[in-house]
């Protein structure tokens, strides 16, 4: 284990090519490069690392990267690829067929406003535009999260029980292109961590067309076959953690992390690097006596309903930080925490969409927001909560 | 606004209609031709399909719902009011599945609604065939006609609507023209009956669910789908005749010889010509090869050279054993020419006991006195003739056979073939008697062979333009002649002869004039003067031919200074031998008698003049007298229909120049009796009668090419060896490709 | 009454294309796929096949009338797919053939930026359009291939520009390998897909493929139409080697190219200029002499 100042997307390079490289004595490892910003050094990366067995293609386009990840992993590969915003939209046809072929692909959504207007800095409404894919989802707030995340993000999706492939959020700039101290792991230990890829359905010879034209009751049985894969993943998430833990000395968080939710009668809810502003505005709030708690959000598809449901516990009032926007609803973590928090009678639950486009989230922002929320007696349609820096 | 009829419920004053078809013919279009006809009488319609690959012939459904309210229902219909088909071949029990009783079933078959009273007991069956009139209207192809606009007609008439019905819906879809006129063709020609019985209930196939997954390891080798029940057609193979077999008037299977000279089976090929002619190596020198003048493979560049393989095989295969007589029964052969020797022989193979006689002192007829040695050499002739005497024939020579003997004759022998060829020659007035100057070219060909010929420095005119008159005019030459000039009536174009015999002829320096007729010879001081009349082609006579017509003009005759004049204008039997006003014909017994059956044959009975003829004639006379003898008809059957040319894909087969063999050089030839072809010589590495033998296009019969199957675009044709070719119907989608390809006429599409 | 199958049905599994597939009758890209299993004398590829009626022709899940490993994908990913599919063959040591059997839709339309990056970066790849010059699984629109004069769905009186000359494109990619195929030409067939398979790197091979539905010909005529357009010049037999070598292996022999118009209803439009298709034919000739003159490739 060596402790190393990096940024977020080098961390993210390192910890793929080393996924790639585990699988080296099984059928190697094949990644579709294409550049955007904020992505681009995770390729970079990509293509400079010497793999004993092991491609980057450096394509024409993330519609094409993403094919090259598909019939990489159709025959048998460990398949993963970065992008982000437009490069994303651009790919969606493809990330698509990845989910519904059932390729344990990894893709790094690195967030950035989608455009135009041309915007490059970090917003969630790339990533969550693929909730419907078929992928995981999973969002990461730092550094060291990311790396560890994208570890879980192999293990999970190549389970026999899941089979899905999995998108591992990370913000751009402030993580990507930021510098930070990680614990980055060796090789010999993802080698123990991840078993060499046995896929199923890869292309062994036979004559099967994968993909094919399918009927209508095939399809539903497609679509429930998915869900139930994905009904799977806490399960399988909460093994591989604690396979983490045994190889790694550490534990990564889990669906999500609910800190100070047992006595709080406010609980904000928030993903990626604002999640970590929050925790340090709830911590300082908590010294002050205010039973205030926060929830991270890090798996998003599925989404653990269950867990929020617990997590939550007796809190009166829920607020939840949308750095996105679904023009016409609001924000999107909201309307999945609204679908699972149903049942919790008299709750107050009140969306934030702040942080859009990326503007500069900072502690104070988030006090004002706990202060509006506290001050509340209902909930309102979502509030834009403004960040004029 | 539509306000539901009084007294009815809701849904209950709707139609519904299912159409059953094939992707291509229209059942979608249907469906919204039938609604428009509808909707223009003020109803409520919806008409859809059911969409999956709509690949064209792959069974499709379609549907149609009337109501005089608004339609709410989005589903398939399964009890259908009426059922619709439009290819006959999806009638069966799944199209009636769920029809309600009293409803229509509206079936485009060419045959009467009484055709299927028995499948579809207790319904109503109206019919059409619509696809008749949709192709005779040009619509769609044949392989898919679209039958919809078509059909649209019959099915407004059995629904009680009128031909005005059936051209507002053709318009409001924008059809016009042969459409329209195919639907009121149908509209008027729909035949409807109710079906005696009752309805038997038909239990609905439910489509059991898949229990496969994507990521199963094991997938492969599901299977497919039975695309055979798509076809309208399917391929089937036949065998035609080819045209050199139908040219051949002996009778042989041309092609089949030349094919297995073309795989180098050269003894196969010798004993498919002794099936039906011993005398393959004359043949192969002397036939005028009608059959050449048949194949189909001059339309492309130059007809095989079938003469010089069957001389080929002759000359190189491996004779077979032959035979000995096993029956009890004796035939007489009075002839040993062609014909008499091919009954002989085919006698002889069926064991019967032979007696050949001849007038002469050796056998052979007129292929012996009449064909130069230089084209037929005489241990040819001895080798065949040896062949088919062998088969424990008894030979007499030297005997002259008149009337008299001839009853003799059928009181002795169980049965007797007269074959004794051409022994009158046609004689030609020209005014002056000439003793020693006008001779006969059989005379003269007969005097030639024995060395009684001279003709050093004469100047010899021959008249005539068949074999008789070049063989005269080429011997002339070689005996010495000063100059040789063949003096004929019409054009080369129409000459008997053989057209290379006539080539060969003028390379030795034979002279040709055409359009010539000689009037009279007289001698003057000079010597002998043939006066000729120059003519003209006219009308054509009997023989098909423009006859010639003399020129009328003053300078149209000239005179010929000549010493020789040599007469080839053919010959007649000497029918003295038969009681007179016999009818003497081809293979017909003589009639009258109390003794055994005399039949005729060859050239005394044809007067056809070659010997492959002949060798038909006496081929046929021994069948004749076997069928007479024992009852047993061993006659081919029928021919099939001749593969000619248009059955033919020539620009398959690439361009070869035909193998012409060996000819010595005409100085050389002209001074010499020996013979002039020298046939097909393989030389290292170029086997020259398999080279010529593989242009043989076999048209009309299989040759194991496998073009069929290596264009089938469903690869459902299995070749099992020696021909036997399978076709899987049960995926065979009749495309016909198979049978665009077959580049002989074989494989040919039988609609369903 | 059952009869024993003609083909028993385990000899059925294994072919590129098994019977019982749903393309029409008379499709031009079976025969093609036929003959390529047949010139591949027993290799079983991995083919990579985008939305067109290749991929219809495989059948409902779990059924393939493929009876190769076979990838179903979206629509410009033929070769993005393939590329990876390939790539790990390689790194895995494994002598596997991948095959694009993509459709004129996504070779010379949607699927160029893709299969133009796999030719620019020589991936090891057969590459192989079926051109029916239609969008035929949609029922027929015009794509870039579809030749001035034809009426499509989408040209109802007529298709007005050119058909692209996507030889001439991938030609500039300078890829080693380069052909058209004839369905009506069976040795030249074979001998090209052979020849494309001993070559490493991206070999594209251009099919002319009858499609009697969107041509609106016999079904029975598919072979023949090609016979005759490869006869009257419209469509050049020929191979080019490096992007830049050529070689002509049939030339037109004087059939008139009404023969193959007159066969196919799409040609019956208003705006069928034949004289101007007459005199492309001309110049593409013209073309194409002096390049095999000029850049000859060796002798066969």
């Amino acid at each position: 284990m060596a402790r190393e100042l990096v940024t977020g997307n080098n961390a993210a390079g390192y910890t793929l090519a080393l996924a790639g490289e585990a699988n080296r004595k099984a059928r190697g490892a094949i990644c579709g490069a294409y550049p955007i910003t904020p992505q681009t050094e995770i390729v970079e990366f990509l293509r400079d690392f010497k793999f004993t067995k092991g491609r980057v293609v450096a394509v024409e386009s993330e519609h094409s990267a993403m094919g090259v990840c598909i019939g990489g992993s159709l025959a048998g590969a460990r398949s993963f690829t970065a992008s982000s915003s437009n490069g994303l939209s651009y790919m969606t046809e493809n990330v698509f067929a990845a989910g519904y072929y059932r390729l344990p692909i990894v893709m790094i959504g690195v967030n950035r406003t989608l455009g135009p207007p041309w915007n490059i800095w970090t917003d969630q409404g790339d990533t969550l535009a693929l909730r419907d894919a078929a992928w995981l989802q999973l969002y990461t707030e730092s550094h060291q999260d990311l790396v560890d995340t994208i570890l879980l993000a192999f293990r999970v999706s190549e389970d026999p029980r899941v089979l899905l492939p999995a998108l591992v959020a990370e913000d751009g700039f402030v993580v990507s292109h930021t510098q930070m101290v990680v614990d980055l792991p060796e090789q010999e230990q993802v080698d123990r961590y991840l078993p060499p890829l046995d896929l199923p359905h890869r292309l062994r010879g036979k004559g099967v067309t994968v993909g094919g034209m399918i009927f209508p009751h095939d399809t539903e049985r497609h679509r429930m076959e998915i869900q139930a894969a994905m009904d799977r993943v806490p399960q399988v998430l909460a093994e591989a953690i604690d396979e983490f833990e045994k190889i790694f000395g550490r534990r990564p968080h889990g669906t999500l992390s609910a800190e100070h939710t047992e006595d709080a009668e406010t609980v904000l809810i928030a993903c990626n690097t604002m999640a970590r502003t929050l925790r340090n505005v709830v911590k300082r709030r908590r010294e002050r006596g205010q039973k205030i708690g926060l929830i991270k959000a890090k798996l998003f598809r599925p989404f653990p309903r269950q867990d929020y449901m617990r997590a939550v516990g007796h809190a009166k009032r829920v607020g939840v930080l949308d750095r996105n926007h679904s023009p016409g609803s609001g924000g999107i973590f909201w309307t999945e925490i609204a679908t699972s928090l149903r049942e919790k009678p008299g709750l107050l639950l009140q969306d934030y969409l702040v942080g859009l486009g990326g503007g500069d989230v900072t502690p104070a922002i988030l006090d004002e927001i706990v202060d509006d929320l506290n001050a509340r007696t209902a909930a309102s349609e979502p509030v834009w909560k403004e960040v004029l820096s | 606004m539509c306000t539901p009829r009084a007294g009815l419920k809701l849904g209950e004053s709707m139609i519904e209609i299912a159409i059953h078809g094939r992707g291509g013919q229209g059942g979608v279009t249907l469906a919204k031709l039938i609604a428009s006809a509808y909707f223009l009488r003020g109803q409520y319609v919806q008409a859809f399909g059911v969409y999956a690959a709509e690949r064209s012939g792959a069974p499709i459904q379609a549907f149609v719902r009337i109501d005089d309210e608004e339609i709410t229902n989005h589903n398939q219909i399964l009890e259908p009011d009426h059922v619709i088909v439009l290819d006959r071949t999806l009638i069966g029990p799944r199209v009636v599945s769920g029809l309600k009783p009293g409803g229509w079933l509206i079936l485009n078959s060419p045959e009467g609604p009484d055709a299927y009273v028995a499948q579809f007991p207790g319904r109503r069956v109206a019919t059409v065939d619509a696809t008749g009139i949709a192709v005779a209207n040009g619509l769609g192809t044949r392989a898919v006609p679209i039958v919809n606009t078509t059909i649209l007609g019959a099915v407004m008439k059995v629904l009680g609507l009128a031909l005005p019905d059936v051209k507002g819906a053709m318009d409001e879809v924008g059809f016009g023209g042969a459409n329209l006129s195919s639907g009121q063709q149908a509209f008027e020609s729909v035949r409807t009956q109710q079906a005696p019985g009752k309805i038997e209930p038909t239990a609905r196939v439910r489509v059991s669910g898949r229990v496969a997954s994507i990521l199963d390891r094991d997938l492969g080798g599901l299977p497919t789908i039975h695309t055979g029940d798509w076809a309208s057609r399917q391929p089937k193979r036949h065998q035609l005749t080819p045209p050199c077999n139908d040219g051949c008037p002996a009778g042989n299977d041309v092609r089949g010889f030349v094919q297995a000279a073309a795989k180098k089976e050269f003894d196969e090929g010798l004993r498919l010509i002794l099936q039906t002619s011993p005398l393959p190596g004359i043949c192969g020198r002397v036939c005028p090869a009608p059959c050449m003048e048949a194949c189909n493979r001059r339309e492309h560049d130059e007809a095989v050279n079938v003469r010089e393989i069957e001389r080929y095989l002759a000359d190189h295969a491996r004779w077979p054993d032959v035979t000995k007589p096993k029956r009890a029964e004796q035939i007489a052969v009075i002839g040993s020419g062609p014909a008499g020797l091919s009954a002989t022989y085919h006698l002889a193979r069926r064991g019967y006991r032979v007696t050949l006689f001849e007038v002469g002192a050796e056998l052979g007829g007129v292929m012996r006195t009449g064909i130069p040695s230089y084209r037929l050499p005489r241990d040819v002739l001895d080798r065949e003739i040896s062949f088919i005497v062998r088969h424990g024939v008894e030979v007499k020579t030297n005997q002259t056979i008149d009337r008299r003997r001839l009853l003799e004759m059928s009181h002795q022998f169980a049965a007797v073939f007269v074959a004794t060829g051409l022994q009158e020659s046609r004689a030609l007035r020209l005014g002056q008697d000439a003793p020693g100057i006008a001779v006969q070219g059989i005379d003269f060909l007969d005097r030639a062979r024995h060395g009684q010929e001279n003709l050093i420095a004469q100047r010899v005119a021959v008249i005539g333009g068949g074999n008789t008159a070049i063989d005269a005019a080429r011997s002339a030459r070689r005996l010495g002649a000063r100059s040789v000039h063949i003096l004929y009536r019409r054009t080369r174009a129409e000459m008997p002869a053989i057209k290379e015999e006539i080539d060969e002829a003028l390379e030795e320096g034979v002279e040709l004039s055409e359009l010539v007729a000689p009037l009279r010879l007289h001698e003057d001081a000079l010597g002998p003067v043939l006066t000729c009349q120059r003519m003209r082609l006219g009308e054509p006579d009997a023989s098909g031919r423009r006859a010639p017509v003399p020129i009328e003009s003053e300078d149209s005759q000239f005179e010929v200074r000549c010493d020789k004049v040599i007469l080839a204008l053919g010959q007649t039997p000497d029918l003295s031998i038969y009681p007179e006003g016999s009818e003497v014909r081809d293979g017909l017994k003589l009639a009258g008698l109390t003794g055994a059956p005399i039949f005729a044959g060859g050239d005394f009975a044809t007067n056809e003049g070659t010997v492959t003829a002949a060798i038909g004639s006496g081929r046929r006379a021994a069948l004749h007298i076997h069928r007479t003898l024992t009852g047993e008809d061993l006659f081919p059957p029928a021919p099939p229909e001749v593969a000619g040319p248009d059955r033919i894909t020539m620009h398959v087969f690439a361009h070869a120049p035909r193998e012409r063999g060996v000819i010595l050089p005409p100085d050389v030839r002209r001074g010499s009796f020996t013979e002039v072809r020298l046939g097909l010589l393989d030389e290292p590495g170029r086997p020259a009668a398999t080279i010529e033998a593989n242009r043989c296009l076999s048209c009309g019969v299989c040759n194991e090419c496998d073009r069929c199957l290596s264009y089938c675009p469903e690869g459902i044709m299995v070749h099992r060896g020696s021909g036997n070719y399978e076709f899987d119907y049960d995926y065979c989608k009749g495309c016909g490709i198979c049978a665009s390809q077959c580049p002989r006429g074989v494989v040919y599409m039988a609609e369903l | 009454m059952t009869t024993a199958p003609v083909i028993p049905p385990e000899a059925r599994c294994d072919g590129i294309l098994r019977p019982g597939n749903t393309n029409c009758a008379g499709c031009g890209m079976s025969i093609g796929l036929q003959w390529l299993e047949q010139a591949l004398d027993g290799e079983r590829p991995t083919m990579c096949i985008p939305a067109c009626c290749g991929i219809v022709t495989a059948g409902t899940f779990p059924t393939s009338a493929y009876g190769v490993p076979t990838v179903a994908c979206t629509f410009a990913s033929a070769a993005s797919v393939a590329t990876g599919v390939s790539s790990v063959y390689a790194m895995n040591e494994e002598d596997e053939l991948t095959v694009c059997w993509t459709g004129d839709g996504g070779t010379y339309d949607i699927g160029v930026a893709t299969w133009s990056a796999a030719a620019e970066r020589n991936e090891d790849l057969l590459y192989i359009c079926y051109d029916n010059e239609i969008y035929g699984n949609t029922g027929g629109q015009r794509s870039s291939a579809t030749p001035q004069g034809v009426k499509t769905s989408t040209t109802t009186a007529g298709k007005l520009e050119p058909k692209k000359d996507i030889m001439a494109l991938v030609a500039a990619h300078r890829v080693p390998y380069a052909a058209t195929l004839s369905v009506a030409h069976r040795d030249d067939f074979m001998r090209k897909v052979k020849t494309a398979r001993k070559m490493k790197g991206f070999r594209f091979l251009l099919m002319l493929s009858p499609c009697p539905t969107g041509w609106k010909s016999e079904p029975g005529d598919s072979v023949d139409l090609i016979d005759t357009a490869v006869r009257c010049g419209l469509f050049p037999l020929y191979e080019v080697y490096g992007g830049r070598r050529y070689r002509i292996n049939a030339r037109p022999d004087g059939t008139p190219l009404q023969d193959y118009i007159k066969r196919q209803r799409r040609y019956k439009s208003q705006t069928l200029d034949l004289d101007a298709l007459q005199a492309q034919i001309r110049e593409n000739w013209a073309h194409l002499e002096t390049m095999a003159r000029a850049f000859p490739a060796p002798e066969l």
